[in-house]
């Protein structure tokens, strides 16, 4: 349990770390979020008014600490913007009696709407994305891995490691591009893009994103998983299973792809971490309204509020994906599991 | 052996799948551009309600607040939703709308608004001089984040209001249901240009008298916003306000945007009747539609209210020396300039482009390489083109952001530049970045200047853009740092000047001044070319408003356009 919290402890200082440093280029960074607010051409005194409504006029550090301060906070349990406008941009995260931990990201300079608000709408796209993507990347990849594993030499193994290289060579606009034209302009199977309003049109509209990641990871699953599995059985163990009488496909896929697989946690959790940022070129140009677009936009924009709450959302996503792979690590393999957990200590 | 095996398996794979993308590719990707779907009526037909126009955008909107910060995106449904006092008709005049009419009193200091009557707004209440005074109070306090609040510096009272020590703007009066007048410190002939920005715009009761982001967007123009009808970062619906003071006006049932549909996109949903209108063309695409004789006369140009030039800072060396500035402005090859995007750009000679005052036989700036040497030797760096000796000793450093025109128009300007002895370096940096240096005294020699007209009057330009008035260590609008006295006199007599033609030939005055002491090589305007489908009918251009289809009707049927795709709406 201590070594536990003692990883939960490590995970906020990284969180923090990573969050601070954003602060600091967001703010050393030339650009003046006003002047994005208010227009190219627009007048110095507009500006300023409109600086000192964001609240960006005090120093770096006064800024810092309040953002920090407001991040997480105490407040009532029930927020009403009316009512109460100090908390009108907080999210209600943990009820505690007649009070509750509120989350509060502060408000979007260019949306004006609250940035918990922001991240709550486009935090499920972009799970729902990255879930659907990496679920075709780790199947298409393990499949196809398998089986040039298993048919080492031969002109498949070949086969697949050469479309592999093209998967990975091909960047994921063009990938997106052939499958609109083909499976939505030429076909017309699926919608072109969008996001649509209905579950059925949600996942009629997640296919081809889905797949144009699936395409791009895939790629690069096949050949850790070929490459990995070629190796493990070619091991003595594997031949003792084989001269034990064990089915072929109980000995790659027990005995094989179990320990391969632990390579493909690894970089699968940490992909998926990133995932959660955002598929910045997918969303675009599929139009599903995830992070990626979110803080894409909100970085041209020096849109600090929703800057910060994006690289929040991306660390913890990447730092829970960690956790989850060391935990799935110990079930893999109890060997590993103990090792992972004294590297903490 | 066995590598160069894998080798060239891996090269069969590759090869086979591009050959079957080939094949399969033309099943969705066509260079040729598809026919445009025919109105079912001839062009004498009368208009006919009903329908849903469907437009897209490859960026998001910002907001629909007439009072808050709005973009270029925004200008067009907020133009639907909110009509305002006065309006800029299609030669960009000021003409009424919920005014009745007006009159100018005191020597220019009033203006006095009669509104029309029994105009119901979108909440169903009637529009009064309340609701006028109301509104404008709204959008000039200090609490809202309005980007043009000092254009309005003029009215009486002010700064009072602005700093917060009124309560109310004194210079705004209503006087009965109808009468509103405003009242300015010193006349202003530019006013009434001034009203008509969006900002101005009188609001529904529920808007209240203080700026907020939760509003839903009510005003008095053909078209309402219902709840629910925006969707941040997707899409917007807006339908027909049926008490619209226009009788019989609009036609459309609905109008829809999507945003954030990149460009090929809406080629794919425009080609397959999904949208009806669009503009968000690359040059190439908007090229290949204004060459095409079937979309030809579906296609339209916008209204021209985007300067581009080469801002030369008149306080940073070369550029301090006007003989450099002319030099520069008569080696560009606009031309040149203009090709790199010929369905959207067009050749600037002149600071006036869709503006009122503009004289299109004024000749300007143009392109002339003897007279540019001849600048250069006047100016005391003499350039021989004949073994590339002489000119200004080191290289300057060009400042731009990294925009779609510019990107290739910069490397002309290089290559112009170095024609008559400037060396030029290419800085790009992002936007925000931009802006931040080239807005500071002396940080930058030259750069991509560009400037979208507020209101189409040439105090927009000149204001901001060349008055000494203007100049600032931080955050300056003037970013060429030009001050003339004389030019000075002539912006401020022409916002005294109450007759048109007198202040039109003030205004051209101070634009030769411009040309001929280039604080700014003008080089290119901007517009966008819009193409529709042959059934949207009644689409013209707006000088001013982007999307202005208050007038438009659809003539098609559901049906009529499923036999025209030939299976029904896909």
């Amino acid at each position: 349990m201590r070594r536990v919290l003692r990883r939960l402890g490590w995970s906020v200082v990284v969180v923090w770390a990573v969050v601070s440093l954003a602060f600091a280029v967001n703010n050393l960074l030339p650009g003046d979020p006003a002047r994005m607010v208010a227009g190219a051409q627009a007048r110095p005194a507009d500006v300023a008014r409109i600086r000192a409504q964001l609240g960006i006029g005090e120093p770096a550090l006064v800024q810092y600490v309040r953002f920090w301060r407001r991040l997480v906070h105490v407040g009532p349990r029930v927020v009403d913007p009316k009512a109460d406008p100090s908390h009108a941009t907080c999210a209600v995260v943990v009820p505690l009696g007649s009070a509750a931990v509120h989350l509060d990201f502060g408000k979007s300079f260019m949306k004006h709407a609250p940035v918990v608000d922001l991240i709550a709408t486009r935090l499920p796209r972009t799970f729902a994305l990255a879930a659907a993507g990496m679920l075709v990347q780790l199947l298409f990849g393990l499949l196809t891995g398998v089986l040039a594993a298993t048919r080492r030499g031969s002109r498949l193994d070949r086969l697949l490691v050469g479309t592999s290289v093209l998967g990975i060579s091909a960047p994921t606009f063009l990938i997106a591009l052939a499958l609109q034209l083909v499976f939505a302009r030429g076909l017309g199977w699926l919608p072109i893009d969008g996001f649509g309003t209905t579950l059925d049109e949600h996942l009629r509209c997640l296919v081809l994103p889905a797949v144009t990641l699936g395409i791009y990871g895939a790629a690069y699953y096949t050949r850790l998983v070929r490459d990995e599995l070629a190796a493990l059985l070619e091991q003595d163990w594997i031949r003792t299973a084989r001269a034990k009488g064990a089915p072929a496909w109980r000995v790659v896929l027990l005995h094989g792809l179990r320990n391969a697989l632990l390579p493909v946690v690894t970089a699968a959790g940490l992909d998926f971490g990133a995932l959660m940022g955002g598929a910045v070129v997918t969303e675009t140009v599929f139009r599903w309204p995830g992070l990626g677009d979110l803080s894409v936009q909100a970085l041209l924009n020096r849109d600090g509020p929703v800057i910060l709450a994006c690289v929040v959302v991306t660390s913890v996503a990447i730092v829970v994906a960690n956790l989850l792979v060391d935990a799935l690590y110990a079930r893999l393999d109890p060997r590993i599991g103990d090792v992972a957990l004294t590297r903490s200590r | 052996m066995r590598s160069i095996r894998a080798a060239y398996d891996a090269l069969a794979a590759a090869l086979g799948l591009s050959a079957i993308l080939l094949l399969v590719l033309p099943a969705g990707c066509s260079r040729a551009l598809s026919d445009p779907i025919p109105p079912v009526h001839d062009d004498e037909a009368a208009p006919r309600r009903g329908g849903t126009l469907r437009l897209a955008s490859i960026s998001d909107l910002r907001g629909l607040d007439p009072a808050g910060a709005v973009d270029g995106l925004s200008l067009g449904p907020v133009h639907l939703i909110f009509a305002g006092l006065v309006d800029y008709d299609e030669h960009a005049r000021i003409v009424p709308e919920l005014a009745d009419h007006w009159s100018v009193e005191d020597g220019g200091r009033t203006y006095r608004f009669v509104l029309r009557t029994g105009v119901t707004m979108h909440d169903g209440t009637e529009l009064t001089a309340d609701d006028v005074k109301r509104s404008i109070e709204r959008a000039l306090h200090p609490s809202t984040p309005s980007q043009f609040a000092s254009y309005f510096t003029g009215l009486v009272g002010y700064g009072a209001y602005a700093n917060g020590e009124a309560e109310h703007l004194e210079g705004v009066v209503a006087e009965g249901r109808y009468d509103v007048r405003f009242r300015l410190q010193r006349p202003d002939a530019t006013f009434p240009y001034l009203l008509a920005l969006h900002a101005m715009r009188p609001t529904c009761k529920s808007a209240g008298y203080r700026y907020s982001d939760t509003w839903l967007p009510c005003g008095a123009g053909p078209f309402k916003l219902e709840r629910g009808g925006w969707q941040p970062g997707t899409s917007l619906r807006l339908v027909r306000h049926p008490g619209y003071f226009r009788p019989g006006l609009p036609y459309l049932d609905a109008v829809e945007w999507t945003f954030n549909m990149q460009e090929p996109a809406q080629r794919m949903h425009f080609e397959r009747g999904e949208l009806d209108l669009v503009r968000d063309w690359t040059d190439i695409t908007a090229a290949r539609f204004a060459a095409d004789p079937r979309w030809q006369k579906y296609g339209a140009v916008e209204g021209d209210n985007a300067m581009y030039g080469e801002t030369m800072n008149t306080r940073v060396p070369p550029f301090d020396n006007v003989e450099v500035r002319r030099a520069v402005a008569a080696a560009i090859d606009r031309e040149h300039y203009r090709l790199t995007g010929p369905a959207r750009m067009r050749v600037l000679t002149q600071a006036l482009p869709g503006s009122v005052a503009v004289d299109p036989s004024y000749v300007g700036q143009r392109y002339d390489y003897a007279a540019a040497l001849e600048h250069m030797r006047k100016a005391g760096y003499p350039y021989d083109p004949a073994t590339g000796r002489g000119g200004w000793p080191d290289p300057i450093e060009y400042l731009l952001y990294d925009q779609g025109a510019v990107t290739l128009t910069a490397p002309l300007l290089q290559q112009d530049l170095a024609r008559i002895g400037l060396r030029i370096r290419l800085k790009v940096v992002s936007f925000p970045t931009f802006l931040t240096l080239q807005q500071r005294a002396g940080a930058v020699a030259i750069s991509l200047g560009s400037n979208l007209l507020d209101y189409p009057e040439p105090s927009a330009v000149f204001d901001g853009l060349f008055t000494t008035s203007s100049i600032s260590p931080e955050g300056t609008q003037n970013t060429s740092f030009y001050s003339n006295p004389r030019f000075d006199e002539l912006a401020a007599k022409a916002h005294l000047e109450l007759d048109p033609e007198r202040r039109r030939a003030l205004y051209q005055e101070a634009n030769a001044i411009l040309c001929d002491e280039a604080p700014w090589a003008f080089t290119f305007g901007f517009h966008f070319y819009d193409v529709h489908q042959g059934y949207v009918r009644g689409f013209r251009p707006h000088p001013v408003w982007p999307l202005d289809v208050g007038s438009v009707w659809l003539d098609r049927t559901g049906d009529e356009l499923e036999r025209m795709l030939g299976g029904g709406l896909r």
